[in-house]
């Protein structure tokens, strides 16, 4: 059953043009216009470290980031151009577009502040966003440290240790970031992340038209099917192997593309680029069974539903502007760890910017752990199903 | 004693304050074609979903093959056949591949299910058709394909939803044709329809449904006795007065007669010479007709007798 079901998907998906366009033939397309756009930005303006300024008061003095924001702005390949200043100056600065944005510190918090959303503020905001949340741990961590100590009753506890630890663990690990050479942090190749990301998720449409076909509530064949002995289990896993095997094939040509005729730089990552793609795929492909499973309506409202929750996780996950990104992660931080885009675009961020791979790990383990998850879920919905009408 | 494949007992649908099956109990017998007659939206469709598993239904309880159906019965499956009401084939796939993905649902050996696929595609006469995609075929291939699809796996228990929708006379012949094979074959048909002529030329028994009720059923000529009327005499005539029209209602043995511009029907509840007496009342008052016949009712007639209305309304 499951390879009469495989081959028959397999030869449903790729005779159907539409489909075949949307999630093979336009990223390829996209590919190409990213490329004829932005490489002649790439030859022209090869990436400098961002200019930034940092209001140089008594709260930046004081602040754990100014060790980090040293670090980050000193030797060749520096990411920070910093201009120490006051807060007007810092502002005018902004508003003549001298620099990209300014940070500003209150006690422990510090304050970006940007004009509008490009690549480089992007890049700012997810750094500083980055060693907040690193400080806020090992703040965490060193007050449990203390906490312990007093606990077991030893009262001449070394404070200025503690902090001396911490600081070194900002210095040393947290803000350890890698390679970030010019070849490799440029705008186009930011563009293309993104759209390996979306080709990603455009998987799910496979698996959609494909479960749809299944289903008695959406289409006749879905009838025909629903009373065939043919168990749903096996269905469902013929469907997203036929769907796996046309998106890997989709994404071994954009890459192909990518690398042999528009000559784009992975550089030592692409092993990971494309591990990561893979998964990324796998959860395409399970969310659009479970769209497909769990909304009850026809197909061009599932095929609705599949693309407004794509845009809705690319927008949270700030992939039109990490603000967003930003805001989510302070506020509902929950909402970017269910957030397959989001687990997408980090992964790839974290082979940017860090040279241990604890963070891309754990965004591959998310990305499978949401796949099983869209995958129960569907396969609960699919069993036993009677319908209320059809 | 004949077998019992389906047993329906008080099976009862709702959709919120609607009863679109309303305590319906019927039984099918073993390799005999049952109709299930009633105008569009009589809830035939509604039956066969609810006996399918398909539909969710509030009350009563269905047998198949004896065993309670529900929607993982597998077993039970195995042995059924259906064709929708509406076309379910892929437009990407060709005659033969269509054919062969469905059968494959239920047969998993090649060589049994190459031989099968042949069979179906015999019966269906899509000999010449087996590389076309659907959107080269006609309505009438196009239906011959869904059946063939519904068919090819040799199931003992067929439901047909209304095959012949929107099917040339000739298309329509064959399907109807291919049906009493697969009963010779050995198969049990439900057949469900609003075309009465169908029904009379293929079903042993009829059961006939309005409003989610069964409100008569039995064999054509035992449900045709329920019309209360034992002839119609039809005469294409232009012109007729509404006197000549009481007059002709005063005839001994008519039950009613109706005029719509153009045709003139006469129902006799009994009477051997009624055509007889009608010509020569157009002869005697000088009416010219163009022509005149006589019929038994139809189920129509048992219809309009049991509803009020004509079946096809």
């Amino acid at each position: 059953m499951f390879v009469h079901n495989f081959k028959y998907s397999l030869a449903l998906l790729l005779k159907n043009r539409q489909l075949v366009f949307w999630t093979i033939a336009f990223p390829l397309i996209m590919a190409v216009l990213f490329n004829m756009a932005f490489s002649n930005i790439e030859n022209e303006e090869a990436f400098d470290a961002i200019h930034i300024a940092v209001v140089d008061d008594k709260d930046f003095h004081s602040s754990i980031f100014k060790t980090a924001l040293e670090e980050l702005s000193s030797g060749d390949d520096k990411i920070f151009e910093i201009e120490y200043t006051d807060k007007t100056k810092a502002q005018e600065l902004l508003e003549n577009n001298e620099i990209t944005g300014y940070l500003s510190f209150s006690g422990d918090d510090v304050k970006v502040t940007i004009n509008s959303n490009g690549t480089s503020e992007t890049i700012l905001c997810y750094i500083i966003d980055e060693i907040k949340s690193d400080i806020a741990v090992i703040t965490e961590i060193g007050t449990e440290a203390v906490k312990n100590e007093i606990m077991a009753g030893n009262t001449d506890i070394d404070y200025e240790k503690y902090y001396k630890d911490a600081s070194e663990l900002v210095t040393n690990s947290e803000v350890n970031l890698k390679d970030t050479s010019n070849h490799h942090l440029s705008y186009v190749m930011i563009e293309y992340y993104s759209l390996i990301a979306m080709t990603c998720l455009y998987s799910g449409l496979f698996s959609m038209t494909l479960v749809n076909y299944k289903l008695a509530n959406v289409s006749a064949v879905g009838k025909r099917t629903a009373v065939s002995p043919a168990k749903k289990g096996g269905m469902l896993f013929g469907s997203l192997a036929a769907g796996f095997v046309v998106q890997l094939a989709g994404l071994l040509l954009l890459f192909l593309l990518m690398i042999f005729v528009i000559g784009a730089d992975f550089g030592t990552n692409l092993a990971m680029i494309l591990t990561l793609s893979v998964f990324g795929s796998l959860a395409g492909l399970t969310m659009g069974i479970a769209v497909a499973v769990l909304i009850k309506a026809g197909e061009n409202a599932k095929l609705t539903a599949l693309i407004g929750i794509t845009m809705a996780g690319s927008f949270l996950s700030g992939m039109m502007g990490i603000t967003m990104k930003n805001v989510i992660d302070k506020n509902v931080p929950i909402l970017n760890k269910i957030n397959p885009v989001a687990m997408i675009t980090d992964g790839f961020y974290a082979l940017y910017y860090y040279d241990t791979p604890e963070r891309f790990y754990i965004d591959l383990i998310s990305l499978a752990v949401f796949s099983a998850v869209m995958l129960i879920i569907s396969w609960g919905g699919l069993r036993r199903q009677r319908y209320d009408s059809l | 004693m004949t077998k019992k494949i389906i047993e329906v007992t008080d099976l009862t649908k709702e959709y919120k304050q609607l009863k679109a099956v309303d305590q319906l109990s019927f039984d099918v017998y073993d390799k005999e074609i049952l109709g299930l007659l009633g105008p569009n939206g009589s809830g035939k469709s509604t039956t066969i979903n609810c006996i399918l598993s398909l539909l969710k239904y509030s009350s009563g309880s269905i047998k198949i093959f004896g065993e309670e159906m529900k929607p993982d019965s597998y077993e039970i499956k195995r042995k059924l056949g259906v064709i929708f009401q509406d076309v379910a084939v892929f437009q990407e796939l060709t005659v033969y591949d269509n054919i062969d993905y469905f059968c494959g649902l239920y047969i998993s050996e090649k060589k049994q299910r190459r031989e099968y696929i042949k069979d179906a595609i015999e019966l269906t006469g899509l000999e010449d058709y087996q590389k076309f995609y659907p959107r080269q075929l006609s309505g009438g291939l196009l239906r011959r394909l869904n059946i063939a699809c519904g068919i090819a796996h040799k199931p003992k228990l067929i439901f047909l939803d209304e095959p012949t929708v929107a099917v040339d006379p000739q298309s329509r012949n064959n399907i109807l044709e291919g049906i009493r094979k697969l009963r010779d074959g050995g198969a049990t048909i439900v057949y469900t329809t609003h075309y009465m002529e169908e029904v009379e030329q293929l079903c042993d028994r009829i059961i006939i449904i309005d409003k989610g009720k069964i409100i008569a059923s039995g064999t054509s000529d035992s449900l045709k006795e329920l019309a209360k009327i034992e002839e119609k005499i039809t005469v294409e005539i232009k012109g007729l007065s509404d006197e000549i029209l009481k007059r002709i209602e005063t005839f001994p043995n008519a039950a009613a007669a109706e005029y719509d511009g153009e045709r003139l029907t006469v129902s006799y509840r009994s009477g051997s010479a009624n055509i007889g007496d009608i010509i020569d009342f157009m002869r005697d008052n000088n009416l010219r007709y163009t022509k005149i016949y006589s019929e038994r009712p139809t189920l129509n007639d048992v219809f309009l007798e049991l509803t009020g209305k004509e079946l096809r309304d």
